[in-house]
């Protein structure tokens, strides 16, 4: 983990102070809402259908059990005992007061954590990496980047009012698990040819109501030049960005209008002029990188009755097979903790959960915490030895499902249950299609399949890159859903097609069901979902779901 | 029918006008059988700008006996989210939340819809 200076803990009570007069002087009548709405909004604290929602950053998912456990505590003292992690690593709280807001801000920043910049047109919470440090086929640790990005990008005065919000994620390793390619801005670790990093530079990826997969408009970067090329990318998107259309503001429209070329051209142009004065000291990257605690590793190869236990208990034998994954390190697994409970609602982690979380991470994971932008967490330096009785902990309190990657393990955004955006609800269908693939054998022999729900087309349930994207939509006064099928949110990128007609509410899960019984009929050994669509394109699909229809 | 509603200021709580003064119920507001009584209302509630954000009108629909917002994220409101039964309006229960989940109407409120127009 990153740990604070004095000199952030001072900008976090500053910006807290500041925040507890402007709500101040709302609640009094010297800010319009007009004029109110903008600062809470730098804040975090939006307003929903039925409360204020404050958004509280993760920074590039990672969370110490500290933190952790102070999330619990506002959940229970400010919220309803639970919260709800987002598809952007963060957690949101929905049942906020606004004259709670700043005691909440406080709270956060005694922990280190805070909630600027998790909303308006600036540089958002970047995405890392969940298994960063710790995935086996990893270049090197991604998150000293991230840590030195959000350090040069928090309260930029340049780039504080963008035409729009600006996302940047990072990864590190060859299977990409922050969905980098419909980021503004992907940042891919390379190894360059004199041995050196740097980074493949992806502009212009996005979702929402255009999506596009990102064009590469440089394949290597050096790490050291990251800053002044970033910068140079910010620019020409200030410069040139849509602000007399805020559907048309996103980078993504600009590259695509200017073409990926002629974008890299204006970028390289403007870099030529920043020069390397742009960029940031290699002695503050070290001073960063060794601001990240190293854990504590144990040299021993031993996985004590790790594998015993797995060959005389199935249901642990599962759990080890979908949620545990591969460490760099012999004798440690990273384990990954499903938000997706059967009927549950996809992220939602009670007060309880959250602590039960934290003393796990403190017992058996080297006090680190992850979530990812699937809206799961992620314990990733765990030892085989442990793992049993972590699942065990886990299991009890209902958070042990062994469905990662698997079909129930749904994306969803909050929907009209909660959004003022939505047109449609999400989480019920989520819930309904998970209630109907509960099985766990049936879930398996299914294999790898990613269901992504939105309520509206802002995407946030980034239904784009679902194998199965659902797209609620408000369809003569209705809710209706849109099916979209081969988006991909991995390496593999990729913008699902429409299927076909919209369907009702009460059609979408038995849709699901018969495109799965399709792909069973259609697939060959070893294909997944996607590979058996890519081959057969999409016809046995919508024969199988419109053909009642016909 | 009509029925004017807002989020409160101080909690964003959902809210409904009631002479001048705002409940928090939906079978306690006020009903307006007129657009002009209704219009009035709203103009009387946009003067209220530190006690509630963006009042707006919704049209009603009579569902076994109370009436019911016509769309449906206004039933929510109304309600509370679907997937926590306990939390919002609906954990009271009774005859006025079950009419509101057994109604039937347009997804999207007329009333938001001129709101998101004028911003």
């Amino acid at each position: 983990m990153y740990r604070y200076d004095a000199i952030d803990r001072a900008v976090l009570a500053d910006r807290t102070a500041e925040f507890r007069d402007q709500v101040r002087r709302r609640l009094a009548g010297e800010l319009t809402e007009d004029q109110f709405k903008p600062l809470r909004l730098m804040n975090g604290l939006y307003l929903q259908l039925h409360a204020y929602m404050l958004r509280v950053a993760v920074p590039y998912g990672s969370l110490s059990p500290v933190q952790m456990r102070a999330l619990a505590d506002i959940a229970r003292r400010f919220d309803r005992g639970y919260g709800h992690f987002t598809t952007r690593t963060n957690i949101q709280f929905n049942w906020v007061k606004l004259a709670d807001a700043p005691d909440i801000l406080d709270a956060l920043a005694a922990v280190d954590l805070h909630a600027i910049q998790t909303s308006g047109n600036c540089i958002r919470n970047v995405t890392a990496d969940p298994y960063a440090g710790a995935a086996a086929d990893e270049l090197e640790d991604p998150r000293v980047w991230c840590e030195a990005i959000r350090q040069w990008s928090s309260l930029h005065p340049e780039f504080s009012f963008l035409p729009r919000k600006f996302k940047i994620a990072v990864t590190a390793s060859p299977h990409d698990r922050t969905a980098a390619k419909v980021h503004d801005i992907g940042l891919l670790l390379r190894r360059g040819r004199d041995g050196e990093t740097g980074f493949e530079v992806i502009v212009g990826g996005g979702m929402g109501r255009t999506p596009y997969v990102g064009p590469t408009i440089r394949a290597y970067l050096p790490s050291n030049r990251l800053f002044s090329y970033l910068e140079a990318i910010l620019r020409v998107y200030n410069r040139h960005g849509r602000r007399d259309n805020a559907y048309k503001a996103r980078i993504k429209i600009l590259v695509a209008a200017l073409g990926a070329e002629a974008f890299a051209r204006e970028v390289e142009a403007e870099w030529e002029k920043i020069g390397p004065e742009g960029d940031v000291p290699a002695a503050e990257i070290e001073r960063i990188r060794d601001a990240f605690t190293t854990p504590d590793f144990s040299s021993d190869p031993s996985t004590g009755d790790f594998e015993a236990r797995r060959a005389a208990e199935p249901a642990f034998a599962r759990f080890v097979r979908n949620n545990v994954k591969a460490h760099i390190r012999p004798g440690y697994g990273i384990v990954d903790i499903s938000l997706k409970g059967i009927g549950e609602t996809p992220g939602d982690m009670s007060a309880d959960q959250m602590d039960l979380v934290a003393d796990l991470a403190e017992r058996f994971g080297q006090g680190d915490i992850r979530s990812t932008h699937e809206q799961n967490l992620v314990l990733p330096h765990v030892r085989l030895e442990h793992v049993h009785e972590v699942w065990k902990a886990l299991d009890a309190a209902g958070l042990a499902t062994p469905n990662i990657n698997l079909i129930s393990d749904i994306i969803a955004c909050p929907g009209l249950d909660y959004c003022a955006l939505a047109n449609a609800r999400a989480i019920c269908v989520a819930q309904d299609i998970a209630r109907r693939f509960e099985a766990p054998d049936r879930a398996e022999a299914i294999g790898e399949f990613k269901i992504k729900i939105s309520g509206c087309i802002n995407a946030c349930g980034h239904h784009h890159v679902g194998h199965i994207g659902i797209l609620g939509v408000d369809k003569k006064g209705e809710e209706f859903y849109q099916l979209t099928l081969g988006g991909s949110g991995a390496e593999d990128a990729a913008v699902g097609k429409m299927l076909g007609p919209a369907l009702p509410i009460d059609r979408v899960t038995d849709a699901v069901e018969a495109i799965v019984d399709a792909y069973l009929r259609e697939r060959r050994e070893g294909e997944r979902f996607l590979d058996t669509l890519r081959r057969t394109g999409d016809a046995p699909f919508k024969e199988a779901v419109y053909a009642e229809a016909h | 029918m009509k029925a004017l509603t807002a989020n409160r200021l101080s909690d964003g709580e959902v809210v409904f006008w009631k002479n001048g003064v705002w409940v928090e119920r939906l079978t306690d507001a006020e009903i307006f059988a007129d657009d002009a009584g209704a219009g009035e209302a709203e103009v009387a509630a946009r003067a209220q700008p530190t006690v509630v954000i963006d009042p707006y009108l919704i049209d009603l629909v009579d569902s076994a006996g109370f009436w019911a917002p016509v769309s449906y994220r206004e039933r929510i409101r109304a309600l509370g989210p679907t997937n926590h039964e306990l939390h919002g309006k609906q954990a009271e229960g009774g005859g006025a939340v079950e009419a509101l989940r057994q109604a039937h109407g347009a997804a999207r409120s007329s009333g938001r819809v001129n709101l998101i127009r004028r911003k």
